[in-house]
């Protein structure tokens, strides 16, 4: 109720504005016609990322969402898939004195850190020969991986893992 | 007991699993199956969809359906590598909103503006789109209707929507997106070399020595070519990065000399490092002497704004791209005030740091690369400074040899390949000719084997003049393809959307997704994307990349290609073209677009049996004719002994790209070089062959302000731009789960100081405030890019936050392209 | 002239001469008072010296060191408990701390003579300017660290995973020191080639 309220005090306001804008447009244009109103002003009917606001309005964004950081390992959709990050990294130095993932990550820390070493891939240079430490083009991590945050994606992807389509042409198949 | 921190999150993971799933395996099924018939994919190759960078891709099929994506280790482009959008490339494909039919604006059965979207037929949406299409063609002749497309065509597309434009119902009025992008570049290539597109190629990043990025953010919009730069340099520690730009990111992150500079300086910048280069004695006289004219460009140039706005009536010499011939003297003159202290002074980056940067320039043991993408670009004087960028490498000689490289970069994975090289700007025809060129317009109507002089000789609207004159009601009937300009495009409030929603036009907008321009419009096509239908590419080092139609696109979802030639059938030429064209070429009479422009005996020039067997290929099924081949080898005509070479359509479908010319088999990695480009003459070094004395030019440009300064009520300088995690408007890539967590919401990055004077904190909700519009986004002080006192950047990928509410419509004067970095806007707490 | 000369020859004479008028006791109470005031004038100028103002007041201190740790859990984070330089960087208890100011007169030397006024010469003292504060935090068991994060107070319960196995294990067994693990939590680190080895995985 308050949120249509909200909604309806800035719709207002943004009418005023358009209005206006148009009234300030035609003196200046004279050619200018009017802007049809009813679509913008209505909450969107496919506009899936736009949620209930009409185009012309702003509603508040949501807050901030926290890292998700309970070092929980994630399912990859395929194998090739970089796994994203399950912890935060917000407090990272990755620059060209310092790499701090690799603090953890590197081979020789694993046993240590008992945090997944950077996979065989990491130490092939463009050549696809395997160098002694991991390649410098792998430097930067976070140009594949990526931390999650909390919140809920807005629209659900129908993507189907390959397992299940193998699994169905092997029950075929059988 | 030692308790690892193994143990810990096994048994937390063990935990979660069985309270929150709550399902474990049957003990029969097996969890591993190893038959070789189920467990076969077919893998493909096709180029990245998003940016200009060109990676090639592998993807995996499996029963009609993308399964995996990932660099492929044979593409010389990224050799194995992939960003991470690159690597959830299958994912974009399978959002649950994709469009599947077409959806027409109806009341009471019936089109309405104001009606709801209801599903309708293929020839339900093409009778209306006809109806209004002929009604502005009727009325307001080929200057009534416009297209929008983008550098997210294919080559095939944009080639398709050009002929269908200019060849059938002889508008101009087509321009890509790729005017935000990167008309500003072309412009520049085309003053200075007569020629578009850089010289050199990815390869110079395995042979510079330094590397300069003047306004691009690399590290999160090129990731790949990042990693070929951080490569070099972490391997080679002479090799030196230097990074300018108006407000720290991550490309700082190897930066050995980091400069953040007052927005609009690159141009003081620029013009002291050319006075550096001639007050030591750098100048490379030899190269000069044989190589380069000079030249001093008109000024006062005004800022692209609507004719009647303020600032445009008060231009000396509004849009003049004129200039007049110097000598070296006189343009070491012209920028002899440009010295390190006045750079200093202007710009707030130190002298001493300026200094290091010429230094790399002047140092001719030195091999260079400058780089640069939207900063330089979406700049009011964007034209200007790429040629003032030019200047330096000419000045030296240090251009076109590996590593001696100023290089353009492109945001779009066609901007190359078709906006520029197709030619789908306003101005343009294929292969760098222009429609105001007689010779131009009569070569492409003997390749499309049109009437002489059917070809409209004026350039139509651009992407900002085609808004306008929808506003205005010049443009009724519209068709966007590819692009999502609601969000993209600037001033939405005052120009955009009452363009759009004008009860007098009529919007087409075909898209895969339900964008905020697809609801803005008033008839949704759905399209076929990337992999679901064959295509090719062209990246921003000339490289051409084919892939085949690999998955079916869902529902009833096309191709723009089959739209656009489908709906080319719609149309005869009796009703688009002029009466006496028809009376002196009456065989022309009475045939259908498609007829005159697809089945002209090029385009359907190749059998469907000559398809790849192993892949589907929708379109040509539907036409009878391979479609693709015959578009593409039409299109090569153009270019083929120009200096604009392609192989033949085939040899495209086998090789991770070729970069063009392609003469007798062989790619071209630098251009107007003796020895690598077959172009050049023997015995003659370097030729600049794009003007006809085989010269480039340097030109005498100065410094201009930009038109919205921050002042007493406006008191910030905006920056918009992009994040790595999302690609443009962000509707593929919001998509995808895993990258709309990584970077859900667009912010407000801040300088901590300006949100503590503010009494701001980190999460707060504030507004965004221009002249223009507000949009409403929340604080951060901490995040990966860190602006100076006095400048805050946000993002454009958020369709809740459309930012270009606030941005302004000012372009450069020459090259029409929007500056979307630098405007005056007011922070205010909610 | 004359005048001022003679009073100037008064006030000697009268600081010269042993007191006549004057009992032991009131010599020995206003001695104490005027000590108690002279020494905490003394402490109070160097605690001034302790403040957040007087470190960022030039501006080696603020467009480097100052920058970084605003953007750092330790100058903004959920709690609003925040840590300004000195917390860190000068003991508590009195005879470090005065060791410390002592050696402060280096860097008096430093500003004098501009050895890191720009942000070049910073990066160039970089590594060893953090070597310093990380072998003084090692000798002394990361001891202002402690100031704040007392062990016995660490509720594991409370902190991520790897925190918390981190901290009972090798911080627990006196294994290692906070410093071991926490460098760059404040500031950047220097480039860490060569000294990689003396960072230990957090």
């Amino acid at each position: 109720m308050r949120a249509t309220l909200i909604n309806k005090a800035s719709r207002n306001l943004m009418i005023f504005c358009m209005t206006a804008a148009l009234a300030i447009s035609s003196i200046t244009w004279p050619l200018t016609a009017t802007a049809t109103e009813k679509v913008i002003d209505q909450a969107p009917q496919v506009a899936t990322l736009r949620g209930t606001t009409p185009l012309n309005t702003e509603v508040t964004p949501p807050a901030m969402s926290k890292v998700e950081n309970n070092d929980l390992k994630r399912q990859r959709d395929y194998p090739q898939q970089p796994p994203t990050i399950p912890h935060d990294i917000s407090q990272y130095q990755l620059d060209k004195n310092f790499n701090k993932c690799m603090d953890c990550h590197s081979r020789k820390f694993a046993d240590k850190a008992q945090a997944p070493a950077v996979s065989v891939t990491h130490y092939m240079n463009r050549d696809g020969d395997f160098l002694g430490e991991m390649s410098p083009r792998r430097y930067f991590c976070t140009q594949c991986h990526v931390h999650q945050l909390e919140s809920e994606p807005l629209v659900e992807n129908e993507f189907v893992d390959m397992e299940k389509i193998i699994r169905k042409a092997h029950e075929l198949s059988k | 007991m030692k308790l690892t921190r193994r143990d810990v999150i096994k048994a937390q993971a063990a935990a979660t699993a069985a309270t929150v799933a709550g399902i474990s395996l049957p003990a029969s099924a097996s969890n591993i199956i190893t038959s070789s018939k189920a467990n076969k994919l077919t893998w493909s190759k096709a180029p990245c969809r998003f940016c200009g960078t060109g990676c090639g891709i592998s993807i995996a099929t499996k029963d009609g359906k993308v399964v995996a994506t990932h660099g492929d280790e044979k593409a010389p482009v990224n050799k194995g590598l992939s960003c991470v959008k690159g690597y959830f490339l299958a994912k974009i494909l399978y959002g649950k909103d994709r469009l599947t039919t077409p959806m027409l604006r109806k009341k009471n059965g019936i089109y309405d503006k104001e009606g709801d979207f209801t599903p309708v037929s293929w020839t339900e949406a093409f009778d209306i789109m006809e109806e209004k299409f002929k009604k502005a063609l009727k009325e307001k002749g080929p200057d009534g209707i416009g297209m929008f497309g983008s550098g997210q065509w294919t080559v095939h597309e944009g080639y398709a929507a050009v002929k269908l434009m200019k060849g059938g119902f002889l508008s101009n009025n087509i321009d890509p997106n790729a005017r935000h992008c990167m008309a500003s570049a072309v412009g520049g290539f085309m003053r200075t070399f007569g020629i578009d597109e850089p010289m050199g190629c990815y390869d110079d990043m395995e042979a510079a020595d330094a590397f300069v990025l003047w306004g691009s953010n690399m590290a999160e919009m090129h990731p790949i070519l990042w990693t070929r730069i951080a490569d070099r340099r972490l391997s080679n520690p002479h090799v030196k990065v230097a990074v300018l730009s108006t407000f720290e990111h991550r490309s700082f992150d190897l930066a050995d000399i980091p400069a953040v500079f007052t927005p609009q300086t690159d141009m003081v910048l620029l013009n002291a490092i050319a006075n550096y280069i001639i007050e030591s004695g750098s100048v490379n006289h030899d190269f000069v002497n044989k190589h380069v004219n000079f030249r001093e460009g008109v000024t006062d140039i005004g800022y692209g704004l609507r004719p009647t706005h303020e600032l445009q009536k008060k231009a000396k010499n509004p849009n003049s791209g004129a200039s007049s011939p110097i000598d070296l003297e006189a343009f070491a003159q012209f920028v002899k005030p440009y010295t390190l202290e006045y750079a200093e002074k202007m710009s707030g980056v130190p002298a001493r740091n300026i200094e290091k940067i010429a230094k790399l320039y002047a140092d001719p043991n030195t091999k260079i690369m400058s780089l640069w993408t939207m900063g330089v670009n979406q700049h009011t004087r964007g034209v200007w400074t790429n040629n003032l960028l030019y200047n330096i490498h000419l000045l030296t000689g240090k251009i076109s040899e590996p590593g001696n490289s100023p290089f353009s970069l492109t945001g779009q994975p066609s901007a190359c390949g078709t906006a520029r090289e197709v030619g789908t700007f306003s101005h343009r025809l294929p292969a760098d000719m222009m429609v105001n060129n007689p010779k131009h317009r009569a070569i492409s109507e003997e390749i499309w084997k049109l009437p002489k002089g059917i070809i409209n000789g004026v350039p139509g609207a651009h992407a900002v003049q085609q808004v306008r004159d929808l506003k205005d009601s010049k443009i009724n009937a519209y068709w966007i393809q590819v692009n999502n300009n609601l969000q993209a495009g600037p001033n939405i409030n005052e120009e955009v959307l009452p363009a759009y929603r004008n009860p007098d036009n009529f919007i087409v907008t075909s898209d895969a997704y339900p964008t905020v321009t697809a609801e803005a419009s008033d008839l949704i096509l759905p399209s076929a994307m990337w992999v679901e239908k064959e295509g090719a590419y062209g990246n921003a080092e000339r490289r051409t990349q084919a892939w085949y139609q690999l998955v079916n696109a869902p529902g009833d979802a096309r191709s723009d290609l089959w739209q656009l030639v489908e709906f080319s059938k719609r149309f005869t030429t009796d009703e688009v073209w002029p009466a006496d064209i028809l009376a002196a070429n009456p065989e022309y009479k009475g045939k259908t677009l498609y007829e005159v422009l697809y089945k002209n005996g090029n385009v359907d020039a190749f059998p469907l049996n000559q398809i790849s067997p192993d892949y589907e290929n929708q379109e040509s099924k539907d036409f009878g004719f391979y479609v693709q081949k015959g578009l593409f080898e039409e299109y090569a005509t153009f270019g083929r002994g120009h200096g604009h070479d392609l192989a033949n359509y085939d040899v495209y479908q086998k090789e991770r790209g070729l970069r063009w010319p392609v003469v007798n088999g062989h790619e071209t990695k630098w251009r107007f070089k003796e020895g690598s480009d077959p172009y050049v003459k023997k015995g003659t070094d370097f030729q600049f062959y794009g003007h006809e004395d085989n010269k480039a030019v340097i030109f005498a440009l100065p410094y201009e302000a930009p038109p919205e300064i921050p002042d007493a009520e406006f008191d910030m300088w905006l920056s918009t731009g992009r994040v790595l995690e999302h690609w443009h408007s962000g509707s593929m890539t919001q998509r995808v789960p895993e990258l709309y967590k990584a970077f859900p919401n667009a912010l407000c990055f801040m300088h901590p100081e300006d949100a503590k004077k503010r009494g701001l904190r980190r999460g707060d909700e504030v507004k965004v405030i221009s002249r223009r519009g507000e949009i409403r986004t929340r604080i951060e002080t901490r995040g990966r890019n860190k602006p100076p006192v006095g400048l805050v950047f946000v993002p454009w990928f958020d369709a809740s936050q459309l930012i270009n509410k606030v941005t302004l419509d000012a372009t450069d004067p020459l090259s029409k392209q929007t500056d979307f970095k630098k405007c005056a806007v007011r922070i205010e707490k909610v | 002239m004359k005048k001022k000369m003679n009073l100037l020859k008064l006030g000697w004479e009268i600081l010269s001469k042993p007191a006549v008028h004057l009992s032991l006791g009131f010599l020995t109470i206003s001695g104490f008072i005027a000590g108690v005031i002279f020494w905490g004038g003394f402490n109070t100028a160097m605690e001034l010296t302790n403040t957040e103002e007087f470190c960022t007041g030039c501006h080696e201190m603020r467009d480097t060191p100052f920058m970084e740790l605003q953007s750092t859990i330790h100058y903004s984070n959920r709690s609003g408990v925040r840590a300004i330089c000195s917390d860190c960087h000068v003991p508590h208890n009195w005879s470090d701390k005065i060791a410390r100011k002592m050696q402060a007169s280096k860097e008096v030397w430093g500003k004098i003579f501009g050895t890191i006024d720009t942000r070049e010469k910073f990066e160039a003292h970089r590594l060893q300017l953090a070597q310093n504060e990380w072998t003084r935090l090692k000798a002394n068991d990361s001891l202002e660290c402690r100031n704040c994060h007392e062990f016995d107070s660490m509720d594991f319960t409370r902190q991520s995973k790897r925190a918390a196995a981190q901290h009972s294990n090798a911080l627990a067994s006196g294994e290692k020191t906070c410093i071991d693990c926490h460098k760059g939590i404040a500031h950047k680190l220097p480039n860490m080639d060569g000294v990689r080895e003396s960072t230990s995985p957090h």
